[in-house]
């Protein structure tokens, strides 16, 4: 009697102290031993969008393969599906309803890029199934999922910092350090990430006393953006912003460079990764963003992350691994304190909806927390190009 | 595979959780009929996104700021595609054979880039949010739809319309000193034609929760799939496009395995199917119409191709 | 403005150059051939790839670039056209095998990363890239307010040298006849005792090779290489200026070329960016109505 008396307190031990390494939730008072849990991403694989989402891919699969390495959560293994939208709303939208409703996810991830979800988030909502994104960063996304209506989302969470958080941020960053009086604003107008990032520049700039001369507007497919290029050049401002993605701002910033400007380049989200510090070379030197994540981040949780991925795929993470991995880890803490039944998937849903808001766990962003309106509550970090394809840390902006 | 073993195995649950991709069908196939009547009447237009934008835009904006229903904001958007058939329909029918293509997709890209991206009230290069969207309802009206449109068009070419087009298609010359009003009857076919585009534009906005002027949605990609769709399934029987348009919608799914390499096994498809069978999987009297003069061409009328 | 002009200059030059390559099969073979934009981005993809990821200098890489884009001619010919002149298909059943080798070509280079299977042509994936600065000596001369960048300017003469010897052949060599024959009617040309399929192969070969060559330039002119420069830029561009030129018209192509790039900038300034792609295609639509066979073009036959 003794010995199973102390056996059993053995395995409550270890228990808890796995529990406790996975930093999250309380005591498991459920077991999902035996059970599964669903759940499918709508990633860009194909198409314009395969720049972000195969990293989106890797970071989702190898927090699944940790975790169900170690046990599961609360005894359950996660089976994710990757699903390619070949970056086409329609499709997109398709795919979810697919995974929605014949594979029956618990939650769904994505979709990659703003212009899909915008077709699938509001899916979802009706359909009530808690959808997490994880790259798009786009105004709307969350909480009013519905624009122009403005009844809050329930079901749709996002884990990528969005511009209206990162923009600000940055540009309230190089005020404080240089302040600027003047700036042009390059956007790509039949882009939603960029058209948002657009507008969220043109409403924050008044703020801090940067005057806006121009917004020059272009579309996203035109090879020569040099006219554009000289009208901005030629308004001689401090500063020009750049909210575009994709090969955009590199050839802006080495077109400015060759006409001479000298000033300032700040971006949103479109400057961070290591393919355009890469293409802007020398030329992007000094451009300044806001990232969601840094590479050399010194959060315990991140340099693990690191060390995995790198043993993993033989390549560094970058801001989307991180946000992909991230999305798991919290799909993961919210399922654990559910108690889910496995046996009613509306209800089940809905609970892991409510348990999604409470989250509050280590993760490669730093301390992960949502806001009210389903928003990420992350630090920030200023990150400045240095011309040779990788950033430096010019600030460290912690959750307030 | 598994996509079709779903299929099969249970289909009331295929069913319900595919409806977006059946209606999405369903459009394509109703597209399918656009383009079947211009073909068919020896017009290679490639003008039927253009029209779909018309009655998407339309009846999205209708239902935004004057609330009226549904089936009001459709019959507007259709009106007013088929008007704006006939007004491009009046100068470029002229046109023949690869000139009319380019043209229209002349007409679809100035459409498309020169005025929806810059009039603000179509929220430009964004496009359009769509609250009243009924994507797991809307399926029931998209099919009625396509049975009706498939009868309609079906007792179109069994009638005096239908023996005009297909003597236009064979022979425009001819067909003209036979006393047939050709200039008439060609316009009729680009009109009722961008009516069904402009239907099918207004549907597929009534499905989605967005409009947007992309080049996938309303520019010269959405119209080569169209044309493809077409070519594809052959275009002498009005079924054909429709099963050309069930393919190439389903294609994505059937090839789901394939992964990355899914547009090379698209590519790859689509080349054996157009070189083992030019005239098409629903064969039957295929594309007559773009034959420069030197072309061989057949002894009779219509006759059956080989293979 | 003459900024503007400059640089309407540069990119005229390279649509022309690629619209040459297209109206050639479609006055020989009376084809659109919708594969000639990926050929076009291969070109500029595989000189790419050679410079940064095999480490070969630039003018070994270029040359492979176009020897390649002269095979994938060859591919195009062998693959999409011939079987279909076999079997007696309809010229439009052409457009869609074309698409279908152009999807395979765009997917090939989309899908291409360190390690996998197409990892040997290209590893960038679905990213856009740039030859680095120093690639090629790239002076910048500022001359009052214009900025010139030797790359840009080096487009306009070689792009001209290859448009008048493509001229050349066509008009004075007996290559150039016997195409013309073929362009002409082929069951004559046959006749004749010419090689029909031959020749069609030589023109395929090419116009890809032209189309390479505008890819590769524009790619280290303009500082942009991805799997869709093609589709983004030229492919429906390349339609504007052979109807505008006349279709089968060489010279025609060339003009409307620098015509389009023209338009366009002058559209830009004039009605500011949002104008820039419409006006090109009511350019396009204008021409088609009022004069259908360009500028340079023969009078359509089949006219009624």
């Amino acid at each position: 009697m003794k010995r199973l008396h102390l056996v059993s307190w053995l395995a409550a031990a270890l228990v808890v102290a796995a529990c406790g390494s996975t930093g999250g939730g309380g005591s498991n008072t459920n077991s999902y031993s035996g059970k599964t849990i669903k759940l499918g991403a709508i990633l860009s694989i194909t198409g314009a969008g395969g720049v972000y989402g195969p990293q989106s891919r890797d970071g989702a699969n190898l927090a699944v393969k940790q975790i169900n390495a170690s046990g599961g959560v609360n005894g359950a293994q996660i089976a994710l599906t990757i699903n390619d939208d070949a970056s086409d709303k329609a499709q997109s939208a398709q795919v979810a309803q697919k995974l929605i409703q014949q594979e029956q996810d618990l939650a769904l991830l994505g979709p990659t890029l703003s212009n899909s979800a915008v077709a699938v988030h509001p899916l979802a909502e009706s359909l009530k199934t808690p959808i997490l994104a994880v790259s798009t960063t786009g105004i709307h996304i969350v909480p009013d999922c519905n624009f122009p209506a403005t009844t809050p989302c329930k079901y749709v969470f996002r884990d990528s910092l969005g511009e209206e958080t990162a923009i600000p941020t940055n540009i309230k960053s190089y005020a404080e350090d240089k302040q600027p009086k003047t700036g042009v604003l390059l956007v790509a107008q039949d882009d939603k990430f960029s058209s948002d990032g657009g507008t969220i520049v043109q409403n924050t700039v008044a703020q801090y006393n940067v005057n806006l001369l121009k917004t020059i507007k272009f579309n996203k497919a035109e090879a020569d953006l040099s006219p554009y290029v000289t009208q901005a050049v030629q308004a001689k401002p401090d500063v020009i912003f750049i909210t575009s993605l994709g090969g955009i701002p590199a050839k802006i910033m080495t077109e400015a460079r060759k006409q001479g400007w000298q000033g300032q380049f700040l971006g949103g989200n479109g400057f961070n990764t290591a393919t355009v510090s890469a293409q802007a070379a020398g030329a992007g030197k000094g451009a300044r963003s806001a990232s969601a994540w840094y590479l050399g981040n010194t959060f315990a949780s991140n340099k693990d992350f690191v060390d995995a991925y790198k043993a993993e795929y033989s390549k560094d993470p970058d801001q989307f691994s991180a946000q992909g991995y991230t999305a798991i880890k919290i799909l993961a803490d919210a399922a654990k304190r559910a108690n889910l039944t496995f046996s009613d998937l509306a209800g089940d849903r809905d609970k892991l909806r409510t348990a999604m808001e409470s989250v509050n766990i280590q993760t490669p962003l730093g301390p992960f927390q949502f806001t009210s309106t389903h928003d990420v509550k992350q630090t920030v970090w200023v990150i400045a190009m240095d011309g040779a394809g990788g950033f430096t840390l010019v600030h460290e902006i912690k959750q307030s | 595979m598994d996509f079709f073993i779903q299929l099969f195995s249970d289909p009331v649950g295929f069913w319900n959780s595919h409806t977006l991709l059946i209606a999405q069908i369903g459009i394509n196939s109703i597209l399918a009929a656009s383009m079947f009547i211009v073909l068919y009447s020896g017009q290679l237009s490639l003008a039927a996104p253009g029209f779909m934008a018309i009655g998407a835009y339309t009846s999205v904006l209708m239902d935004q700021y004057w609330h009226t229903p549904l089936a009001l904001n459709i019959a507007t958007g259709v009106f007013l595609a088929g008007v704006l058939g006939l007004l491009v329909g009046l100068p470029v029918l002229r046109l023949r054979g690869v000139f009319l293509a380019i043209a229209t997709i002349g007409f679809i890209e100035a459409l498309r880039l020169g005025v929806i991206l810059n009039v603000p009230i179509t929220g430009e290069g964004l496009g359009l949010k769509n609250l009243s969207a009924d994507p797991l309802g809307g399926i029931y009206l998209v099919l009625v739809s396509l049975v009706g449109v498939l009868f309609v068009v079906w007792r179109l070419t069994k009638g005096r319309l239908g023996a005009a087009w297909a003597a236009i298609r064979q022979d425009e010359l001819a067909a003209l000193s036979q006393g047939i009003d050709v200039a008439r009857y060609k316009m009729i076919a680009f009109v009722l034609s961008a009516i069904l585009a402009g239907f099918a534009g207004a549907l597929e906005a009534h499905l989605n929760f967005f409009v947007d002027p992309g080049d996938a949605q309303y520019g010269v990609a959405r119209a080569v799939q169209i044309l493809t769709f077409a070519v594809l399934g052959g275009s002498g029987y009005v079924l054909g496009p429709v099963v050309g348009a069930l393919i190439i919608t389903l294609l994505p799914w059937i090839f789901q395995a394939q992964g990355i390499y899914i547009n090379i096994v698209t590519g790859v498809f689509l080349i054996a199917v157009i070189i083992f069978r030019p005239q098409g999987i629903v064969g039957r009297g295929g594309l007559a119409i773009i034959r420069p003069s030197w072309w061989p061409r057949r002894a009779g009328p219509s006759a059956a191709s080989p293979g | 403005m003459d900024q503007q002009i400059l640089n309407a200059v540069f990119i005229g030059s390279i649509y022309a150059l690629f619209a040459v390559g297209y109206t050639l099969v479609f006055g020989v073979l009376d084809i659109l051939n919708l594969a000639h934009s990926a050929v076009f981005m291969f070109g500029a993809a595989i000189t790419y790839s050679l410079v940064i990821n095999h480490g070969q200098a630039f003018w070994v890489a270029c040359i492979v670039g176009i020897a390649a884009s002269a095979v994938l001619g060859l591919v195009i010919e062998h693959v999409c056209l011939r079987p279909l002149r076999r079997r007696r298909a309809p010229p439009i059943a052409a457009l869609i095998s074309t698409v279908g080798l152009a999807l395979i070509i765009v997917a090939v280079i989309e899908q291409g990363q360190k390690g996998s299977l197409f990892g040997w042509l290209w590893v960038d994936g679905a990213n856009s890239v740039a030859f680095p600065a120093g690639t090629i000596p790239n002076p910048t001369w500022h001359i009052g307010d214009l900025t010139l960048e030797a790359s840009k300017v080096a487009v306009i003469p070689i792009s001209v040298a290859l448009m008048l010897a493509l001229g050349y052949v066509i008009r004075y060599t007996q290559v150039g006849r016997a195409l013309r024959a073929v362009a002409e009617n082929p069951r004559a040309a046959r006749l004749m005792g010419l090689d029909v399929d031959r020749m069609i192969s030589l023109t395929v070969v090419i116009s890809s090779a032209l189309g390479g060559v505008a890819g590769i330039l524009f790619g280290v002119a303009l500082g942009d290489i991805s799997p869709y420069i093609g589709r983004d830029n030229v492919e429906v561009r390349g339609l504007a200026v052979i109807v505008l030129g006349g279709m089968g018209s060489i010279p025609g192509a060339v003009v409307g070329g620098y015509l389009l790039g023209l338009i366009e900038v002058l559209a830009v300034v004039a009605l500011g960016s949002g104008a820039r792609g419409g006006v090109a295609f009511a350019a396009l639509f204008l021409m088609l109505v009022l004069r259908p066979q360009g500028l340079f073009g023969a009078q359509l036959r089949e006219k009624i």
